[in-house]
């Protein structure tokens, strides 16, 4: 083992495509979004590179406030939906044959292939009045006429987790089907029904794993702005999608280049935020 | 009196028997060993009499009342696992408390348990480590002070030393056993170290391939194998085939034996073992002795090892140092089987490979 | 996708197509000697004009036509300005969204038309030719088309008259409207209702005005749509059965047997048109004039209405088409006509009172 500093451009080698990937592929572009926030915009017209803050102060209203206050809110949801209802799943899974695992996992593995607007059409029609699922609810006669339930926050909300959902399996999955069974076990040996156990042995021995996979699941649905505009209500849709409308409809680059400065310091902080608390709880 | 009685339980996977319907009485307080190599199906009867696995068959009891059916969380048995099953996310007092802990024991009532249990295992003060902070010794000693937070009525190991450098394991053993001794909790344990079960139990239970072979303490067991198994896999012995010959006397490769409770005819299997093999001056004459060549001398510090070649057969002899014979390898030599040394088995059967 | 800019099935796959026209090779087809590098929308659009008009037109004049997809929104309106200061054209005559071209006029991007050398644009209904404020003419009618009023025939057996449908309780949670203030042109379609005409936004007080009659509707507003397919198959099965879509795209679905129409409210439908422009860059000056008057004649025009599915940008007396192709693409009723203008001095106070008027 070399325990040295390394010297030589070769003993750096390892690092430095790591180091490159996150230079061409996280430096640079959130360097230039930065510069285009700053940006001059030229009514009519694009922008010019200047040093100005007018892009900051418009988004600092009440209105965007309150949007950006949603955003975070439905992300944070969907994350612990995704996360509450895959964790079970996942361990579950975990413990199943080797075969079932992997017809599962092939399963999940296909609907992350779908993309967003594929999923946002499924459900609008899975929840629509005309082809939905309260037709069943009418045959089944447990409702007396069909209802469309979309575009609701309810509908986005479902469209949000499904999407996420394999996601989150699929981070969850290494953590759980690593876990030694025999801790399940003993803290049934020592008294625990299997639930109890579960709660008290599984769930909080992979605190930092459920952590991080809410972490990555908050992330991944900021960033959503499809969904919104195809389930949701306009007081549904995200900063996500005001960014959009900005850089493409609206041509205003540095607005939507300062929302989206801003709305990456807001996550960042807010996750710094997550691993801060959990590592206090875990010195605790 | 009341004890712990399994009744023909058996395992099957599919069509694979992993145990092959085990009954055997555990009374009160007693320090049990379920010995065998690998796979012989000692951790799943363990297990079973845990309740983490659900018997194929058979009936399990304790105290004349059946528990076959009760679920593991309900039966109050102490389990220490091979992984140890520590909770990571706990600190070694908080392991050690988490049975009371869901019991609904205060929290001040959990920190005084847990002290007096660490006290027991000879771990004061450790209360507050996180286990990723402990030795492999301490960490042992965790495990076991959380299987015994409840008194449990059962106290089962799977193979809890296994994780243990050599010497470390020597000193659990005789920890483990005086513990159990001070304690007088029936204690069951796995392995398939034979030095291990001898030291710690009053009862070893030799199994292979799902079976039961023997059941019984540890000197009876090395003394008295119930068969070839038994003999072969518990310390070193030395099996010859025979086949009677006349009332008290059994023909063996070299020559013949004369020795009491053999079966008044048909093959049988001699097990004798080194240490009770004498060796002889050459040519005198004796009951019980063979006669053959020294093929092999090997000094083991505290005894000497002699491997005899009888008419193809080789026969191992132990004996002190200042008993050793001024023969070389390649010259004649004599060797007495004591016939209160011999075991009389049935021919064939299981051996470990 | 039209002209106004957002994403839709038509354009999305264009992007990649786009970019690589962009970076291309352009001396591959510059080794001939009368060639011209048209810019249209990608996807439908190009498509079609690739299969029905680029080669009638090479036939006719001997000029080869590279056609360039354009990428959506305003990228290639970037892209043009880019490549303008370096004294490149990417393409040489494009087809430009009217918000577009009056921000190319406002950075000097096009280019004036002789108007003598376009003897058939004289044709061109007045108001889809682009002037710049001394009258110098930046872009020249190209394709125009209506968003009208739609409604599921199942749903609604009588066809509704008036846009003020829009606005009627007993509508409440049953309308698709387009989700954007550029591309909706609600505000013109609410003074056109209720405040005599679109004249009416002029003033930001009557813009305002505008913003407080259309917030009357949001409650009958079921869904804010930026994709049209979504609108498209909400209305044919009924689930969202009013609201505002392309005329002729309508008229397709009608004549495919599902239950949806478009009509002509009384106040007229809107139309939204796309012009031909000419980077300044470009040197091939003479024959964009030869291709943007092929483009005016009223026999391509009238092809354009037949295989495009565009309403003629000239009159209709002047063509052949019969009544009722020319009533699948367009309407005699006088149409609602975007302000353009506003979009490109008011962009961003729009956009922000008309995000703020459905989101809040």
């Amino acid at each position: 083992m070399i325990r040295r500093a390394p010297r030589s451009l070769a003993e750096h080698a390892p690092i430095l495509f790591p180091a490159l990937m996150l230079i061409v592929f996280f430096v640079i572009p959130f360097s230039l979004m930065i510069a285009v926030s700053v940006a001059r915009r030229v009514p009519g017209g694009f922008y010019e590179p200047d040093f100005v803050f007018a892009n900051y102060e418009r988004f600092l209203t009440a209105f965007f406030g309150g949007v950006l206050a949603f955003s975070l809110e439905l992300a944070g949801l969907v994350a612990v939906l995704a996360v509450g209802v895959a964790f079970p799943f996942t361990y579950r899974l975990a413990r199943l044959p080797r075969a079932a695992q992997v017809r599962w996992l092939v399963f999940l593995l296909s609907i992350l292939s779908l993309s967003e607007v594929i999923i946002g059409f499924a459900w609008s029609t899975l929840l629509s009045r005309t082809a939905g699922i309260t037709n069943l609810f009418v045959a089944l006669g447990l409702m007396a006429e069909a209802q469309s339930l979309t575009p609701s926050f309810g509908a986005l909300l479902a469209g949000m987790v499904y999407q996420a959902f394999p996601y989150t399996v699929l981070v969850l999955y290494p953590a759980l089907a690593r876990l030694d069974p025999s801790l399940v076990e003993a803290a049934r040996t020592l008294g625990s029904s299997p639930v109890r156990a579960f709660f008290t042995v599984v769930v909080p021995a992979l605190r930092s794993t459920i952590v991080a996979t809410l972490i990555m699941a908050f992330v991944f649905a900021l960033g959503s702005y499809l969904l919104p505009q195809l389930l949701g209500r306009p007081q549904h849709w995200t900063l996500s999608v005001l960014i959009t409308d900005q850089a493409i409809y609206q041509s205003n680059m540095p607005f939507a280049a300062a929302m989206a400065v801003f709305l990456v310091l807001v996550s960042l902080a807010l996750v710094a935020l997550a691993l801060l608390a959990g590592r206090r709880k875990e010195e605790a | 009196m009341s004890a712990l009685v399994l009744d023909g339980l058996t395992k099957r996977y599919g069509s694979f028997v992993a145990v092959h319907g085990a009954s055997l009485r555990i009374p009160h307080g007693r320090f049990v060993c379920l010995l065998g190599p690998s796979g012989c199906g000692k951790t799943t009867l363990l297990r079973m009499i845990a309740g983490l696995e659900e018997p194929s068959g058979g009936r399990l009891s304790i105290d004349d009342r059946d528990i076959t059916d009760t679920p593991a969380h309900k039966r109050e048995f102490g389990m220490v696992f091979q992984s140890l099953a520590l909770f990571p996310h706990l600190t070694a007092g908080e392991n050690i408390a988490y049975p009371l802990r869901i019991r609904g024991a205060s929290s001040a009532e959990q920190r005084r348990r847990a002290g007096e249990l660490l006290e027991l295992v000879r771990l004061p003060g450790a209360a507050d480590r996180p286990v990723s902070k402990l030795s492999g010794g301490q960490r042992q000693r965790v495990a076991i002070a959380r299987a015994l937070a409840l008194e449990p009525k059962l106290f089962l190991l799977d193979e809890p030393l296994s994780a243990l450098d050599a010497k470390l394991r020597e000193a659990m053993q005789i920890e483990l056993k005086q513990l159990q001794r001070r304690l007088g909790v029936t204690t069951i344990v796995v392995t398939h170290d034979q030095r291990e079960a001898m030291t710690m139990a009053d009862m070893v239970v030799v199994m292979s391939q799902g079976r039961i072979h023997q059941a019984a303490p540890p000197m009876e067991v090395y003394r008295r194998p119930a068969d070839a198994f038994v003999a072969d896999f518990i310390g070193l012995t030395n099996l010859l085939d025979g086949a009677v010959a006349a009332p008290g006397v059994v023909a063996v490769p070299g020559g013949t034996l004369a020795l009491p409770d053999l079966p008044p005819q048909g093959r049988v299997l001699l097990s004798i073992r080194p240490e009770d093999v004498l060796l002889r001056p050459t040519g005198e004459a004796g009951p019980n002795r063979l006669h053959g060549t020294l093929s092999f001398v090997r000094d083991l510090g505290a005894s000497v090892e002699f491997r005899v070649d009888v008419a193809g057969t080789e026969i191992i002899a132990l004996a002190r140092p200042q008993d050793r014979p001024a023969v070389e390898p390649g010259g004649a030599v004599t060797v007495e089987l004591p016939a209160s040394a011999c075991v009389v088995l049935p021919p064939g059967g299981e051996r470990p490979s | 996708m039209r002209i106004s800019g957002g994403v839709g099935r038509r354009a999305v796959l264009a992007g990649a197509g786009a970019l690589a026209a962009a970076v291309g090779f352009p001396g591959i087809v510059r080794a001939q000697s009368k060639s011209l590098k048209v810019g249209v929308y990608g996807g439908y659009f190009k498509d079609s004009f690739d299969k029905h008009v680029f080669p009638e037109f090479t036939k006719a004049t001997g000029i080869a036509v590279e056609s360039v997809a354009e990428p959506t929104g305003e990228a290639w309106l970037v892209q043009l300005e880019q490549a303008a200061r370096a004294r490149q054209a990417p393409a040489d005559v494009s087809m430009m969204s009217q918000v577009a071209i009056l921000k190319g006029m406002a950075a000097d991007l096009w280019a004036p038309f002789d108007l003598a050398k376009l003897p058939n644009a004289a044709k061109v209904k007045p108001h889809l030719i682009n002037k710049y404020p001394d009258g110098r003419v930046a872009g020249v009618g190209a394709v125009s088309w209506y968003i009208t009023l739609v409604t599921n025939t199942k749903a609604y057996p009588q066809a509704p008259a008036s846009w003020a449908a829009l606005w009627d309780p007993a509508n409440k949670d049953k309308l698709g409207l387009l989700a954007l203030v550029s591309n909706s042109f609600l505000l013109e379609v609410t003074a056109a209702t209720f405040f005599g005409g679109t004249k009416h936004l002029d003033t930001e007080q009557g813009q305002l005005d505008c913003f407080k009659k259309l917030a009357e509707l949001k409650s009958n507003v079921k869904l804010w749509y930026r994709d049209e397919a979504q609108f498209e198959a909400a209305l044919k099965s009924g689930e969202i059965p009013m609201g505002q879509y392309y005329h002729d795209v309508t008229g397709l679905a009608a004549a495919d047997g599902h239950p949806v129409r478009s009509t002509f409210p009384k106040e007229g439908g809107i139309t939204d048109s796309g012009s031909w422009a000419v980077t300044k860059a470009s040197k091939a000056g003479d024959l964009a004039h030869v291709f943007v008057d092929y483009m005016c004649q009223p026999s391509i025009q009238a092809l354009l209405s037949r295989k495009v599915g565009t309403a003629p940008t000239i009159d209709r007396a002047a063509t052949d088409l019969t009544d009722k192709e020319f009533a699948s693409v367009s309407s005699d009723l006088a149409p609602i006509i975007p302000r353009y203008d506003l979009y490109q001095s008011k962009s961003d106070w729009l956009n922000q009172k008309w995000t703020e008027m459905i989101v809040g």
